[in-house]
């Protein structure tokens, strides 16, 4: 026995030492590989660089300033000055009503967002394909591409001046009828509706581009060989075209996910008032009052890093259900 | 079964004709093979037949019936494609039911086609699969298994082994020639490889610049093309082709005198284009044979034979020999003998060939 241990143990050492010989040699190998594609592709790096730079100087640099979430912040003190206080902050955030009320307004416009916006892009898209005159299609797609383009301000001008009570087009045309005319903008019920409205409205054409695109890549063959097997235009969408642009709808509908707690800040600040805050207020108005107009950025960044980290564990776990039932994930 | 009749097909695109009067029979059951360069209007051919291009003028029937304005579906074709045309998010077995299910086949009996379909072509194993996981040749066999579970009256093949790679060709160039046999279904196919035109066809069209050069048999093709781009389009290597001038007694290439089979009689002088295959010369001289001095440039062997590249005058030439395993002999060789009886003549102008007659 005590001659197996001791041939044992010096046999086991060598082993380790073995194991981390070669570690070493695979970890020169990787700073070898690395230096000579640098070495190799300076320029294409060089290239990258400005990319990287932003996204160290914007994206990352600022995570630093997360810390004050779990610090009393002074901004006499700075970052580092200030004292720790754990969790206090998200104590006092999940203890105040009106947050409670923006997460819970977020994710029912997000869904709304995800149920009637989501969607339109694809069915737009799907639709263009369907048109046949060309000059008749490049027009339509043109007229629809163009409200991406025009700045939120605008857009809530036309929404604000659309719903207007006096003259708006809604309730002129609601007057034809005999309806009373509504003050949409002012009663909550409405906020919803118009804000995920306007939405699909100003992005459904520009973000029908990508599925469109998509629809460009299928094989024209697929076709020709459903023509031949007797498929109508209506079996051919549901039977080739959808099915073969589903890794596309998969993989923006994971980005759709990860974006679910980013309801459009400015369009709901440019749309919402007092009176509808109860269906209108979202997590980053709520963080904008306290933290800008407030001056409580230490529980502004509190909720900011909740709404991160909620946007991460959903655009995790959307990325590996779509692996797992699709093949098809971002990463 | 049925036939396909193709009576004065025209295609044009705004004001340029890419197909120019096209007239064909295709007998029921037969295998023609539609065999010419790129460009040369076959494929647009195929898929007027098919419906997928409209035709601009002209008649096609098939079984009889006039198809100009059929929907492709009502033709009662299937084609296979290029590219194989095979639904990415379908397995072999929902690829295979594709078109049954459009046409409301009942599903136990389309279970029951996919079944007996796959078998014929060794796809039982593979009927779980999606495209992606199959091979380029099993590829090839489910796209023909789409086509065959339909029963259609006409097959259409249009370049269905071209992305494979050459051994597979052959195999699978059998697997077709096989399964025709044993169908019996009425076939066109398109390519431009005109090994798979003669191993697989009943009857070879070989187009040219949208037009038909020449119908018929494979050998009928080899041994008598019409004109100088069918004697230089079929067989491999291709028939040598080499300027002369009649005399009485046959033809002569520089300063050669070849015997020829036929009576000239008045047309001594005229300028011709004298034709000999590779195959068809021999290193020793026999009855009948004319000597052609040659310059040998490079022999290149086949195994069983060897190709020797020689030069005669301006004119690069291609014979074949047989190796009897080895090549060193036919390294000295300086001139093959060229029978007469195998000599072919074009006219030099209009590349037509002559029948001088026997």
């Amino acid at each position: 026995m005590v001659d197996e241990h001791t041939t044992a143990v010096p046999a086991m050492e060598e082993t380790v030492l073995e194991a981390s010989e070669a570690e070493r040699v695979r970890r020169d190998g990787v700073i070898a590989r690395l230096w000579d594609h640098l070495k190799r592709d300076w320029q294409l790096y060089v290239m990258l660089a400005p990319t990287i730079i932003w996204f160290l100087v914007f994206l990352y640099k600022p995570m630093y300033g997360l810390q004050i979430a779990f610090k009393d912040y002074s901004i006499f003190r700075g970052v580092a000055g200030s004292p720790w206080v754990g969790w206090e902050h998200f104590q006092t955030l999940f203890g105040n009503d009106q947050f409670l009320r923006a997460i819970g307004n977020t994710v029912k416009i997000s869904a709304l967002n995800l149920l009637f916006g989501f969607p339109a892009p694809i069915i737009l898209a799907l639709m263009f394909n369907e048109v046949l005159h060309a000059t008749y299609k490049k027009a339509a797609q043109t007229i629809v591409y163009l409200p991406h383009f025009i700045s939120s301000v605008i857009i809530a001008g036309i929404v604000i001046t659309a719903f207007s009570p006096t003259a708006g087009i809604v309730n002129t045309v609601m007057g034809w009828f005999g309806l009373d005319p509504v003050y949409f903008l002012t009663q909550p019920q409405w906020f919803r509706p118009i804000f995920v409205g306007t939405g699909i409205w100003q992005e459904a054409g520009f973000g029908s581009i990508v599925f469109l695109a998509a629809i460009a890549g299928v094989n024209p063959s697929l076709y020709e060989s459903a023509v031949v097997d007797g498929a109508n235009r209506w079996q051919m969408m549901w039977k080739i075209t959808i099915p073969s642009i589903l890794p596309t709808i998969l993989i923006m509908l994971i980005i759709r996910i990860g974006n679910v707690m980013e309801v459009s800040f400015e369009l709901v600040i440019l749309l919402y008032q007092p009176a509808t805050y109860e269906t209108a207020d979202v997590v980053n108005t709520w963080v904008y009052r306290q933290g800008l107009q407030s001056g409580q950025y230490d529980l502004a960044a509190a909720a900011g890093l909740f709404n991160a980290v909620v946007a991460f564990v959903l655009v995790m776990t959307a990325n590996s259900l779509s692996r797992r039932f699709s093949r098809t994930s971002l990463w | 079964m049925a036939g396909v009749r193709l009576e004065g097909i025209v295609k044009a695109y705004g004001a340029v004709q890419v197909v120019h009067g096209i007239d064909l029979d295709v007998a029921e059951k037969e295998f023609v093979v539609l065999v010419g360069p790129s460009g040369c209007g076959k494929s647009t051919t195929l898929r007027m037949i098919a419906g997928l291009e409209e035709i601009t003028s002209g008649d096609l029937a098939i079984d009889g019936t006039r198809m100009n304005r059929v929907a492709p579906k009502d033709r009662d074709v299937a084609m296979v494609f290029q590219n194989y045309a095979l639904y990415p998010h379908l397995n072999v077995a929902d690829n295979m039911a594709f078109g049954l299910r459009i046409r409301r086949m009942p599903k136990d009996q389309i279970k029951t086609t996919i079944t007996e379909t796959a078998e014929i072509l060794g796809l039982t194993e593979y009927l779980e699969r999606r495209p992606a996981d199959l091979s380029g040749g099993q590829r090839q066999r489910v796209a023909m298994g789409r086509a065959i579970v339909r029963h259609p009256k006409v097959f259409l093949f249009d370049e269905p082994l071209s992305n494979l790679d050459a051994k597979l060709r052959t195999q699978m160039r059998a697997e077709i020639k096989r399964l025709h046999n044993r169908l019996g279904v009425t076939s066109i196919y398109v390519t431009h490889d005109q090994v798979e035109a003669m191993t697989l066809a009943d009857r070879i069209v070989v187009m040219n610049g949208g037009a038909i050069e020449q119908v018929g048999t494979p050998m009928e093709l080899f041994n008598n093309p019409v004109n100088t781009f069918v004697a230089g389009f079929l067989g491999s290597p291709p028939m040598n082709q080499v300027k002369g001038k009649l005399t009485e007694t046959g033809a002569r290439i520089g300063d050669t005198e070849i015997r020829i089979d036929g009576a000239i009689n008045g047309n001594a002088g005229r300028d011709v284009i004298v034709g000999v295959r590779p195959e068809h010369v021999s290193l020793t001289a026999d009855e009948g044979t004319s000597l052609l001095p040659i310059s040998l440039d490079l022999v290149e062997p086949l195994g069983s034979e060897a190709l020797l590249h020689a030069r005669f005058g301006d004119d690069n030439l291609v014979f074949k020999a047989e190796t009897h395993g080895d090549i060193h002999h036919l390294s000295g060789v300086g001139e093959v003998h060229v029978p007469a009886s195998l000599v072919k003549i074009f006219d030099a102008e209009t590349g037509r060939a002559l029948n001088l007659g026997a």
